[in-house]
C-alpha cells in the first residue's frame, strides 16, 4: 500500500458550494488550520477521534461481501492470524506466532500466540482458531451464511495444544494472504453462533482487536472504545499495548458538502471520501490530505466479449491504446492519484509492469481499427463495418463519485477514434442487473484486497463467473490461474504471474485505468493515522493533541 | 364513524398490496446484489443456500403469504441489507422523525399564518407584494439547499449548533426549520387565497359597519372562514412532511424514518420499504380522519354526512354546508 501526504498547494479550482454561498468566503478565517508547534513530549494517551465516513454501515457479516466502510470497522475490532505489512506487502506474525507450510503446499501449521482473549473474555486459542477457519471454509448453511469465497478447498482443520493444522485439497499459494485479509478476521464463539441478522450488525461482532464496539445507532453513529488490556498488536504497526485513543466515534455523513463543512469547521477530526476538486482547498486550509492506495487489483475496465465487436482482439487493443490515461489523471484527479501499470498494484506479489503496452497511441489504435475492417465513417464520424456502427454500451460505476467525469472523458477519447461509447446510468438497487445486461460491453472492476490473484480468478475464470464473457473460454488463462495457485516455489510463481499479466494485457481482455485511491482529510492535531495493507484506516496507533 | 374507519383500513390494505407487487416486479434486491456483486461474486451453489434462507426461491404468491402471515403476527421481518429487525429500525427512527415533523409542522403553520395575514391585510402594498411571492420562492428552493445554508451559517460560521448533534433541542431546530420551510408554500398559498376571498365577502362590510376592530375581524371571523381550505391541505401536508424528512434527515444526519427509507429504497430493501409504506398509509388515513372531525369545530355550519360516504367511497369525504348566517 502507498500513502501520500501532500501539504498545502495553490488553488486550482474553487469548489462549487463555496461559490453558491457568499458567506462561505469568510470561511477560511474560521478554518481549523492551526499551527502545530512540536515542543517537548506530547501526551498521546486519551481523547476521542470523530471520523466521518461517506456511507452508513450496512453489514459486517464476515464472509458476505462487506462494503468498504464495514471492512474498515471490522479491521479495528478484530485481529487476524497473519499481518500483512502495508509498506512492503510482507507477511508477518500476528495471532499466529509462526507457521510452517509443507513442501507440497498442502499442510499449514500455525502456532497460536498465548494469552489472547476476545472482548467477551473468551480465549482466542487454537480451538477458537480451528473453529473460525472451519466456519470460514464451509460457511453455515442452516443460517444462510456463505463460505469465504477466497478460501481454498479445505480437507481438514485440527487443533492440538497451541497448534492449528490445516490440510488443503490442492495447493493454494495465496492462502496466507487470504488469512491476513479482513474477511478472515477471528471472532468469538458468540459471533459464530449468532444468527445471520445479528452478525450483520457491528454490535454482534466480538473480536480481539484494539477497539470494541460500545454502541451503534443505525445510520447515525458507531462508538468504538479502547479495548482495555490489548497487548498483542503485530510488530509491524510500530506501537504496542492499548490503543492511544479512548474512543473513536464514526458517523455516516452521506452528503459530501456537509461532510466537508463539518470537518472544515473543526467539528470532525477525519473524513473519508473527498472529491479531487476539494483536496487542494482542504490542504490549503491546513488539513493533512492522505491518499491511501491499497494493495490488490487496480481499477480497470473489463471488456465483455458477448459483444461481437469485442471478440476481435484488434478492437480491444485499439481501446487499450486509445484511452489516454495520463490525461485522465491530469484533468480529473490530483497528484494523489496514479494510472494503473498492470491489473494489480506494484506492491502485489508477482506484479509485472505493463505500462509500455498501455501507452496512449492513437495512430496505432486507428490502424488497428482500420485493420479490423472499421474503415468507413458515418455522418457523425463513428466507424462503420458492414454498415454497423462501432457502438459500445457501458454502465457508469455507481460505487465511485468520480466515475461520471471519468467515463465522460473516456467517451470523448473513444469518439476521437470513431468509437461510439454510450453511457448508461444505474442506481444502487439495480446495479447488478444493469452490469449483467447482455448489451453491456464494459464494466469497471478491481479494488484492494490482500489476495488479488484469488479475487481476479474468482471473477475471470471462464469456468466460473467468466467476467470477460469469453464465448469459448480460454484454456491458457485457466491454466495460468491454476498454475500460479498451486505453484509452491515463489520465483516460479512470480514467473507464471508475469505470464498471466502479459497474456491478459496482450489479449486486451481488460483496460487497467487507475489505481484505487482512498482520500482522507485529517486535522493537523491528529497524528499517526494509520492504514492496513488494504488501505483501511487503522485507529490503533493514532493519537490526538486534543483531549 | 365505523364506515369511515373501514374505508381507511381498505386504503391501507390496497396500498400495501400494490406496493408489494410493484417491489416484486422490480429487478434487484440487496441479497441478489450481494450475491452478484461484480467485485465479489458468490459461486452458484453458495448463493443457492442464501437465496433459500431468504425464501427468494419461492414464487411471488408464496412469498407474499409468508410476509403477510408474519405481518399478522406483528412481525415486520428483517432488513435484507442490514439484518436489522424492521420493528427495531422503526422504534429507533419514529421518535426522531415525529419530533422533527411535529416541530416542522408547527413552523410551517406559523410561517403560513404570518405570511398570509400580512400578505392579505398589510397596509403596505410593498409588503403585500413581497409576501405574496413567498410560496413560489419557497417552493422553488430545494430543501437540501436551505438545509446546507442553515448549516453553513449557524453551525460552520457562527458555531452555535453542532452539525453532528442530533439529540438535544438545538439539534432539532435547523432540520425542523428546513422541513417547515419545505412544506409551507402550498398551505401559505391556499391560506392567502382563502383569506383574500373571505375578505371580499359582504359580511366583512357588515362587521366593519358594526364597528368591530380590524384585528378582531381578522382573528375571529376571517381566519376561521378562510382557513378551511388550508386546513384540508394541512392534512395533506403530512405526506410532504414524511417525504421531506428523507432529504432533511440525510442532510442533517438524523437517523429517523426518512433516512431509513432513503437507505431502503436505494437498495430496494423490500421488507423495510413495505413497512414504511404501511406506516405512511396508516398515518395518512388517520390524519384525514381527524381533519374531517375537526371541520365542524372550526365551522359549525359543516356537518359530515355518513350515508354519502358509503355511496361514494371513492370521494371519501362529503361536506355539506348549511345555508344561513354565521
Amino acid at each position: 500500500m502507498t500513502i501520500q501526504n501532500h501539504p498545502a498547494r495553490r488553488t486550482r479550482r474553487t469548489a462549487l458550494w463555496l461559490a453558491v454561498t457568499p458567506l462561505a468566503l469568510t470561511l477560511a478565517a474560521c478554518s481549523p488550520a492551526g499551527q502545530t508547534a512540536s515542543t517537548g513530549p506530547v501526551e498521546k494517551q486519551g481523547g476521542t477521534l470523530t471520523y466521518l465516513d461517506a456511507e452508513a454501515s450496512r453489514s459486517t457479516q464476515l464472509q458476505g461481501a462487506g462494503t468498504w466502510q464495514d471492512s474498515a470497522y471490522v479491521e479495528n475490532v478484530t485481529d487476524r492470524l497473519i499481518w500483512k505489512d502495508p509498506e512492503t506487502g510482507e507477511l508477518a506474525p500476528y495471532i499466529a506466532e509462526s507457521w510452517e507450510v509443507s513442501e507440497d503446499g498442502l499442510t499449514y501449521e500455525f502456532t497460536i500466540r498465548p494469552g489472547v482473549t476476545y472482548s467477551d473474555g473468551t480465549p482466542l486459542d487454537a480451538a477458537s482458531v480451528q473453529r473460525n477457519l472451519q466456519w470460514q471454509a464451509e460457511g453455515d448453511e442452516a443460517k444462510g451464511i456463505q463460505a469465504n469465497n477466497q478460501f481454498p478447498a479445505v480437507e481438514s482443520v485440527t487443533a492440538e495444544g497451541d497448534t492449528v493444522t490445516v490440510v488443503l485439497e490442492h495447493p493454494y499459494a495465496e492462502f496466507l494472504d487470504v488469512l491476513s485479509g479482513w474477511s478472515a478476521s477471528l471472532v468469538a464463539d458468540a459471533t459464530i453462533e449468532a444468527s445471520l441478522e445479528e452478525q450483520q450488525q457491528i454490535t454482534g461482532l466480538i473480536g480481539s482487536g484494539p477497539f470494541v464496539v460500545e454502541s451503534e445507532t443505525y445510520g447515525e453513529e458507531i462508538v468504538f472504545a479502547q479495548r482495555e488490556g490489548y497487548d498483542w498488536a503485530p510488530e509491524g504497526v510500530g506501537h504496542e499495548g492499548e490503543a492511544y485513543l479512548d474512543k473513536v466515534v464514526v458517523r455516516a455523513v452521506t452528503d459530501d458538502t456537509v461532510r466537508i463543512g463539518t470537518f472544515r469547521s473543526g467539528q470532525a477530526d477525519a473524513i473519508r471520501y473527498i472529491q479531487p476538486s476539494d483536496e487542494t482547498q482542504l490542504a490549503e486550509q491546513g488539513a493533512q490530505i492522505i491518499s491511501a492506495q491499497g494493495l490488490g487489483a487496480t481499477n480497470q475496465w473489463v471488456l465483455k466479449q458477448q459483444i461481437p465487436a469485442l471478440q476481435d482482439v484488434r478492437v480491444r487493443q485499439a481501446i487499450q491504446n486509445g484511452i489516454d490515461r495520463e490525461r485522465i489523471v491530469e484533468d480529473l484527479y490530483t497528484e494523489n492519484w496514479d494510472v494503473a501499470q498492470s491489473i494489480v498494484t506494484q506492491d502485489a506479489f508477482g506484479f509485472k509492469d505493463q505500462s509500455e503496452k498501455l501507452q496512449y497511441d492513437p495512430d496505432h489504435a486507428n490502424a488497428l481499427l482500420d485493420e479490423a475492417g472499421y474503415t468507413e465513417r458515418d455522418a457523425e464520424g463513428y466507424r462503420l463495418k458492414d454498415g454497423q456502427q462501432l457502438h459500445l454500451v457501458t454502465v457508469i460505476d455507481v460505487y465511485d463519485s468520480t466515475a461520471r467525469p471519468l467515463y465522460q472523458l473516456v467517451q470523448a477519447q473513444l469518439k476521437e477514434l470513431g468509437i461510439n461509447l454510450e453511457l448508461r446510468d444505474a442506481d444502487y438497487s439495480q446495479v447488478s442487473a444493469a452490469y449483467a445486461a447482455e448489451d453491456v460491453a464494459a464494466t469497471r472492476s478491481g479494488w484492494p484486497y490482500p489476495a488479488p490473484w484469488a479475487t481476479l480468478r474468482t471473477s475471470w475464470d471462464p469456468e466460473g463467473t467468466n467476467g470477460f464473457a469469453l464465448p469459448s473460454g480460454d484454456p491458457a488463462l485457466e491454466e495460468l490461474f491454476e498454475a500460479q495457485a498451486t505453484e509452491t516455489d515463489a520465483a516460479a510463481r512470480e514467473e507464471i504471474l508475469g505470464e498471466l499479466q502479459d497474456h491478459v494485457i496482450d489479449e486486451a481482455y481488460t483496460v487497467p485505468l487507475i489505481k484505487d485511491s482512498q482520500i482522507f482529510a485529517v486535522q493537523p492535531t491528529v497524528h499517526d493515522f494509520g492504514f492496513s495493507a488494504e488501505a483501511r484506516p487503522l485507529f490503533y496507533g493514532a493519537w490526538t493533541e486534543e483531549k | 364513524m365505523a364506515g369511515r374507519a373501514g374505508h381507511a383500513l381498505l386504503v391501507v390494505a390496497l396500498v400495501y398490496l400494490l406496493t408489494y407487487w410493484v417491489l416484486f416486479a422490480l429487478p434487484g434486491d440487496p441479497v441478489r446484489n450481494r450475491l452478484e456483486n461484480p467485485q465479489n461474486p458468490v459461486p452458484p451453489e453458495q448463493a443457492q443456500v442464501i437465496i433459500e434462507y431468504y425464501n427468494l426461491d419461492q414464487s411471488a404468491v408464496e412469498q407474499f403469504f409468508i410476509t403477510l402471515g408474519r405481518l399478522f403476527q406483528g412481525d415486520l421481518g428483517y432488513s435484507l441489507g442490514t439484518g436489522r429487525a424492521v420493528g427495531e429500525l422503526f422504534a429507533q427512527g419514529i421518535g426522531s422523525t415525529l419530533l422533527l415533523a411535529l416541530v416542522a409542522f408547527g413552523i410551517a403553520v406559523l410561517i403560513a399564518a404570518l405570511v398570509a395575514v400580512f400578505a392579505v391585510f398589510s397596509r403596505s402594498a410593498a409588503v403585500r407584494a413581497v409576501l405574496t411571492v413567498y410560496p413560489s420562492l419557497a417552493l422553488s428552493t430545494p430543501s437540501f439547499l436551505v438545509g446546507l445554508f442553515l448549516l453553513q451559517v449557524f453551525s460552520y460560521q457562527l458555531g452555535w449548533i453542532s452539525a453532528l448533534d442530533t439529540d438535544g433541542p438545538a439539534g432539532v431546530i435547523l432540520p425542523a426549520l428546513t422541513l417547515g420551510i419545505a412544506v409551507s408554500p402550498s398551505v401559505t398559498q391556499v391560506l392567502i387565497q382563502g383569506l383574500g376571498e373571505a375578505n371580499d365577502q359582504p359580511f366583512v362590510k357588515v362587521l366593519k359597519a358594526k364597528g368591530l376592530s380590524r384585528s378582531r375581524i381578522i382573528g375571529r371571523h376571517l381566519l376561521r372562514n378562510g382557513s378551511i381550505p388550508a386546513l384540508t391541505l394541512l392534512a395533506l401536508t403530512i405526506a410532504d412532511l414524511i417525504a421531506g424528512s428523507v432529504i432533511v434527515e440525510s442532510v442533517f444526519n438524523r437517523a429517523g424514518l426518512g433516512l431509513v427509507t432513503e437507505q431502503a429504497v436505494r437498495s430496494q430493501d423490500s421488507p423495510v420499504v413495505l413497512a414504511v409504506v404501511l406506516f405512511v398509509a396508516a398515518l395518512y388515513s388517520v390524519v384525514n380522519l381527524i381533519a374531517d372531525l375537526i371541520y365542524p369545530l372550526i365551522d359549525p355550519r359543516i356537518v359530515i354526512t355518513e350515508s354519502r360516504v358509503a355511496q361514494h367511497p371513492a370521494r371519501g369525504r362529503r361536506l355539506r354546508v348549511r345555508k344561513g348566517p354565521s
